[in-house]
């Protein structure tokens, strides 16, 4: 007989939602009736030969659910349950590919057989999400098989506090949640302070639109940020932890509170960890999903049960934190570093990177108007057009790239003649955006640099705080005049005003997100000034986004007379014979955009 | 210690706000959100300076930033000038008829025609600068709070209905910088909140001086039983008199 085969079923949120459940019920079925005995790696119940659980994310969500069967290494997409039985009689019993379901990888027009060979993988270098895909987050076995927990016992039985600090000062591993201040002097300032009391805590209150690597770290590898978490507290003395999660991410926080249960059960949390005396323990805290509450200073005050505002940072965190006590309060990414800096050491994560300031591996959500959207993980210095080129395939459907929004809400869109900037804390600051936590989205020539700075003001409006002036007022305001430009009633003199309130909020607001509020707005007047005048002055919306401002046409010499914008036309305002030249009413047009996203000719234009 | 607040050097103590130092040399620096009895908000940011420290020039909170070590502070640089101009034409696009918003918006040259680009809300006349909630707070009864976040936040009880835990002290009233919170008196009762109270009057004098329940709340508070209830002045002139018998007559 055969080697057993293990088919892995990605049943990160995803692919969960790409109906990976209910491939995985169809493989159990299967197996059971066609009597082929593999383990299956998904979720459910038990079944005779393996136990059911599920792997984390895999990472490439749009393409999902995604399928893996070792040792053969193929890796399956977009499985539907009818392709299960497929699968089994093929390549589970013969050993053969079933090549529709494979991977095509644009740059050489081929289908791949094993995933690690797409560019999409090839050109990443997985350190947070190193076990992401890999592992079944409910299990602790399959953790510990793939290395963990050696870096806790290396540091509380091996190490003093201060060399774990040394290796983690060397590493130069910077605060992965945006800001990114050097976590070595974050834990350093902590130790240094002699008192009985200290925290640790993690954010898990990832809020940046598009943004999902901590979600998916929580939901698919959950031990490592436990083990990082355990490690810091040695490092400063920590007696307590508290991941501060979001109510939303409901998968997260069922496997982090999973893997904390199991931790403690085998004695790696708790009192007496590794018995040598050490004890710390971890509480879940669930978030009411305030963006504000990712900011630490509001999330400090969340976990004491106040309302979510921000205070200033003239005394930090470390030095008075939660309760008054010292406290290292770091993002999910930047916990899950942390062990395998550990097992490594610091030079070796220290060589990742740039040379300057911007050491190791950032991971990124990639999404937007980009063929394969997911989670990358790039060393950091990789530059924009790697990232969205290389590892996300362009622009979908090959339409010409326009921007790619980096750093949420606080950060900005960066123009294509930007793409060769190497992704580092300093590059991205100085193009007048942000690292942020990771949120990266690809926009093309259909989207409007105006209506994406509308649509982030309106996101700053509702989940700022409200607590000080500047922002709260100067969002508001900055959004009234932004919106009134969308819709055809911009003035003279407003582009000014708008700079101007932004340049005074960046320097008067009460925390870091009120403080990078209006960097929205000042990257997209940076390199987009062009459109914002175009929408004044002209009252045309290039992008045919604005409604008001937008009046499709077509071309009567790109048009075949196809008929597909008529077919789809909503309103029916399109009229043309077949192989004729179609024409658009005007007055009876909607403006939703349809006939320019069908037409194959590129057609139909914007006036 | 000593810093420099405008070329002047000053003494302070460790750990000192720098407002406290610039108010107690009569250095002015505006504030709403700031109030002598309660810790600082840092919510209005009218009261920004420029610290140098160690030869960097950083915009921080006057209210709220410690004195650690011995900086030199700028209070009217042009740049803090012009932030403090465009929070007002803020503050005065949210409350366009509020006296004292217009006050401080014209002694900082708010141009009207940049206020008017703005939709007007002319019956506004709350900042959320937080000191009501802030007093009541202190004062122990906690019956407003900040409500939602962002450009929604407001100043309510809860749900907006009466709250029980208000005694109608108007502490909130008096801490407002821009009278933003209607106390009304009249016929023996206040209204607040929407919620009324009975007012009691001063059993010396007769003048009407608080609510009924805030009396209450304070002896209970104090845990002390007065046989009579006075207002402050007629308190003032009964302990007077109990002073004036404490000590037996010296013949010199």
């Amino acid at each position: 007989m055969s080697k057993m085969k293990t088919i892995y079923i990605c049943c990160g949120t995803g692919c969960i939602a790409k109906n990976s459940k209910i491939v995985l019920a169809e493989f159990n079925k299967k197996l059971e009736e066609l009597g082929v005995s593999a383990n299956v790696e998904g979720k459910e119940e038990e079944k005779a030969t393996g136990k059911m659980k599920p792997t984390g994310c895999n990472g490439i969500c749009e393409k999902g659910p995604v399928v893996k069967i070792e040792p053969d290494g193929i890796t399956y997409f977009k499985v539907k349950a009818e392709d299960v039985e497929e699968i089994i009689t093929k390549t589970i019993i013969n050993g053969e590919v079933i090549d529709k379901l494979l991977y095509f990888e644009p740059s050489i027009k081929k289908r791949v057989r094993h995933f690690k060979d797409s560019e999409f993988l090839k050109r990443q270098h997985k350190v947070a999400l190193r076990h992401i895909g890999e592992v079944d987050p409910t299990s602790i076995e399959d953790y510990i098989e793939l290395g963990g927990f050696e870096a806790l016992k290396k540091a509380v039985l091996q190490m003093k506090p201060a060399e774990v600090l040394k290796e983690v000062t060397d590493s130069g591993l910077r605060g992965r949640g945006g800001a990114g201040f050097p976590t070595g002097r974050k834990w350093n300032t902590a130790a240094s302070i002699d008192t009985d009391v200290k925290y640790v805590v993690c954010n898990g209150d990832e809020g940046d639109p598009g943004a999902f690597m901590d979600r998916s770290i929580m939901e698919s590898d959950p031990y490592s940020v436990v083990e990082g978490m355990t490690i810091g507290a040695y490092t400063i003395g920590g007696t307590q932890g508290f991941a501060y999660i979001r109510d939303e991410y409901g998968l997260a926080i069922e496997n982090m509170q999973g893997a904390i249960n199991t931790a403690r059960e085998r004695g790696l949390l708790g009192k007496n960890i590794l018995g040598t005396g050490f004890s710390f323990d971890i509480e879940i805290v669930r978030g009411g999903g305030a963006f504000v509450c990712g900011e630490s200073t509001a999330l400090l005050s969340s976990i004491e049960g106040k309302v979510g505002e921000p205070r200033a940072k003239y005394i930090h965190t470390t030095e008075v934190g939660l309760w008054g006590q010292p406290t290292a309060l770091n993002n999910v990414e930047t916990w899950a570093n942390i062990p395998i800096i550990v097992t490594k050491g610091g030079s070796w994560y220290g060589s990742l990177g740039t040379m300057e300031k911007s050491k190791g591996t950032k991971a990124f959500s990639l999404v937007g108007k980009v063929k394969n959207t997911g989670l990358v993980e790039v060393p950091m210095g990789t530059t924009l057009r790697e990232i969205i080129f290389d590892i996300g395939g362009g622009v979908l459907n090959n339409r010409p790239f326009k921007a790619v929004q980096i750093g949420g809400p606080s950060g900005g869109c960066l123009p294509e003649d930007h793409l060769d900037i190497p992704v580092d804390y300093e590059s991205l600051v100085k193009a007048d955006s942000m690292m942020g936590s990771g949120g990266m989205i690809v926009m093309d020539d259909r989207t409007c640099i105006v209506d994406v700075t509308r649509y982030y003001l309106n996101f700053l409006a509702e989940e700022s705080c409200g607590k000080c002036v500047p922002c709260r007022e100067g969002v508001k305001r900055m959004l009234e005049i932004v919106t009134d430009i969308c819709e055809g009633n911009g003035r003279e003199g407003d582009i000014e005003e708008l700079l101007e309130i932004s340049t005074m909020v960046r320097q008067a607001a009460l925390c870091g997100l009120g403080k990078s509020a209006p960097n929205p707005v000042i990257a997209s007047i940076r390199y987009f000034r062009d459109e914002f005048e175009e929408h004044i002055k002209n009252k045309r919306c290039r992008a045919g986004v604005c409604k008001p401002l937008t009046t499709f046409i077509i071309n009567d010499e790109k048009c075949k007379g196809c008929s597909l914008c008529k077919k789809n036309c909503p309103v029916n305002c399109i009229t043309g014979e077949i192989k004729k030249p179609h024409e658009i009413d005007i007055d009876k047009c909607v403006r939703c955009g349809n006939c320019i996203n069908m037409c194959k000719f590129d057609a139909v234009k914007v006036k | 210690m000593k810093i420099i607040i405008d070329g002047k050097a000053y003494q302070c103590e460790k750990g000192e706000y720098v407002l406290q130092v610039a108010r107690r040399n009569n250095i002015y620096i505006p504030t709403l959100c700031h109030s002598d009895a309660l810790s600082g908000l840092g919510s209005c940011r009218l009261c920004v300076v420029e610290v140098v420290d160690r030869g960097r020039a950083k915009v921080v909170t006057s209210c709220i930033f410690p004195i650690t070590s011995e900086v030199e502070v700028v209070t009217n640089s042009t740049k803090i000038q012009k932030i403090r101009k465009d929070l007002l034409v803020l503050l005065q696009a949210r409350c366009p008829e509020n006296e004292e918003i217009n006050k401080l918006a014209k002694s900082f040259g708010v141009e009207e025609e940049r206020v008017n680009r703005f939709k007007l809300d002319k019956t506004e006349n709350c900042v959320i600068c937080g000191l009501c909630v802030k007093a009541c707070e202190e004062m122990g009864t906690g019956a407003i709070s900040t409500i939602d976040r962002g450009v929604f936040k407001a100043i309510s009880t809860p749900y907006g209905d009466p709250s029980p835990q208000c005694i109608g002290c108007a502490v909130c009233a008096n801490v407002c910088p821009t009278n933003a919170i209607p106390v009304i008196d009249k016929d023996g009762e206040r209204e607040i909140w929407g919620k009324k109270f009975k007012l009691q009057k001063c059993e010396e004098c007769g003048k009407e001086f608080a609510t009924e329940d805030h009396v209450k709340f304070a002896f209970a508070k104090a845990g002390v039983k007065s046989e009579k209830i006075l207002c402050e002045e007629c308190r003032r002139k009964s302990s007077l008199d109990k002073m004036k018998n404490a000590f037996p007559k010296v013949e010199l």
